[in-house]
């Protein structure tokens, strides 16, 4: 087919105006999509709009920051009540003896040629305890509600012994607590001190302002325990146990 | 005969959506007056066709100085605050219409033509 004359030059203006109406097209699309060229009402309505859902996304704010702030209320209650069991952990290791403890108190040093008992240990020990000893240790054993002192008998060499281990001699007993109380409950006339006097046991006392005394070796284990709660009475029954409500009422 | 420029047309329009340059907001209006001048312009050229007494020159150059005047003569309008741009639009509005016209008729006419020389 042969180009006519005329196709040339429309070829290049139908070009031209495609560009231009295409780009007229975007501007026109975007002019209808931009603010400034909105009728009054609509931009009223998307005023509203948005502000109700500004309003509604601070309401959210407000819920959220409130349900933060319970949150890390409890989280601190939380922290409370754990710092309050380890303190109470801590009290408990303490008494049980599962922890090595420091503090002043008195050294009682028994040497060999003493004539000492078994016996004689458990009363300054029981002593000890009465004038407000805290933790206390026999040659490094703790003595704790399950300690025994005992004794044994080898070849007619009798030797104390605490937890069935042998006592080596000087037995040195370690008291926490007030020294001058301790010292004033086995030195108190007539008490401990004089009873040993008789037997011409003269054990030696020092007060000293800073003794350690271990932890337990070997800590109890329990097997058949269980703790016990006393069974619940119904309120209701209780309340008739009262005195005063077996009165029928006039 | 009729494929060329409408490939060119297409062409065009691809072109025209693949240019990712925004025209400013406020030549918007001289723009859209420009797009007028230029689709008067193409449809004298189909009527001119159609009526076979078509000129090349005198379409393209009819066709970009009618443009730019048009969107120049807008833009003057508004700066000199005389709304050139009703006229403009008035103007070949007018044109447009009355080309499409003419084309109309000029079609109707070599149908008819056509028409009534085929039986014989």
């Amino acid at each position: 087919m042969k180009i006519q004359r005329w196709q040339l030059p429309m070829t290049v203006v139908f070009l031209c105006v495609g560009i231009l109406l295409s780009l007229q097209f975007q501007a026109q699309s975007q002019i209808v999509s931009d603010l400034y060229m909105q009728r009054t009402e609509n931009l009223i309505a998307m005023i509203r709009g948005l502000s109700e859902k500004r309003q509604k996304l601070a309401l959210e704010i407000y819920d959220l920051s409130n349900k933060l702030s319970v949150q890390m209320e409890s989280d601190r209650d939380e922290k409370q009540l754990i710092s309050n069991l380890n303190a109470e952990l801590n009290k408990l290791n303490t008494v049980t003896g599962t922890t090595a403890l420091k503090g002043p108190g008195l050294t009682i040093t028994i040497e060999n040629s003493m004539p000492i008992l078994y016996i004689d240990i458990i009363n300054i020990i029981n002593e000890l305890w009465a004038a407000g000893a805290e933790a206390i240790s026999i040659n490094g054993h703790r003595i704790t509600f399950h300690s025994m002192i005992f004794y044994t008998e080898e070849e007619y060499n009798m030797s104390i012994t605490v937890n069935n281990l042998k006592l080596e001699y000087p037995i040195i007993i370690r008291a926490i607590g007030d020294p001058n109380n301790l010292e004033k409950g086995l030195t108190i006339p007539g008490g401990i001190m004089d009873n040993l006097a008789l037997f011409r046991a003269y054990p030696f006392l020092e007060k000293v302002t800073s003794i350690t005394v271990p932890a337990v070796t070997e800590p109890p284990s329990y097997f058949f325990l269980q703790e016990y709660k006393p069974p619940e009475q119904p309120a209701a029954t209780a309340e008739s146990q009262l005195p005063g409500d077996d009165y029928p009422q006039a | 005969m009729w494929l060329l420029p409408i490939l060119g047309l297409i062409i065009g329009a691809v072109i025209g959506s693949a240019i990712t340059f925004q025209v400013p907001l406020i030549y918007v209006k001289y723009m859209s007056i420009a797009v007028l001048a230029s689709l008067d312009s193409v449809f004298g050229g189909i009527r001119a066709i159609l009526e076979d007494h078509f000129d090349g020159t005198v379409l393209l150059t009819g066709f970009f100085t009618n443009t730019l005047l048009a969107a120049l003569l807008a833009y003057l309008g508004d700066r000199l605050g005389v709304d050139l741009y009703y006229a403009a639009v008035f103007a070949f509005g007018v044109r447009l219409f009355h080309n499409l016209a003419t084309i109309r008729h000029a079609l109707l006419l070599r149908y008819r033509q056509k028409k009534y020389q085929e039986p014989r």
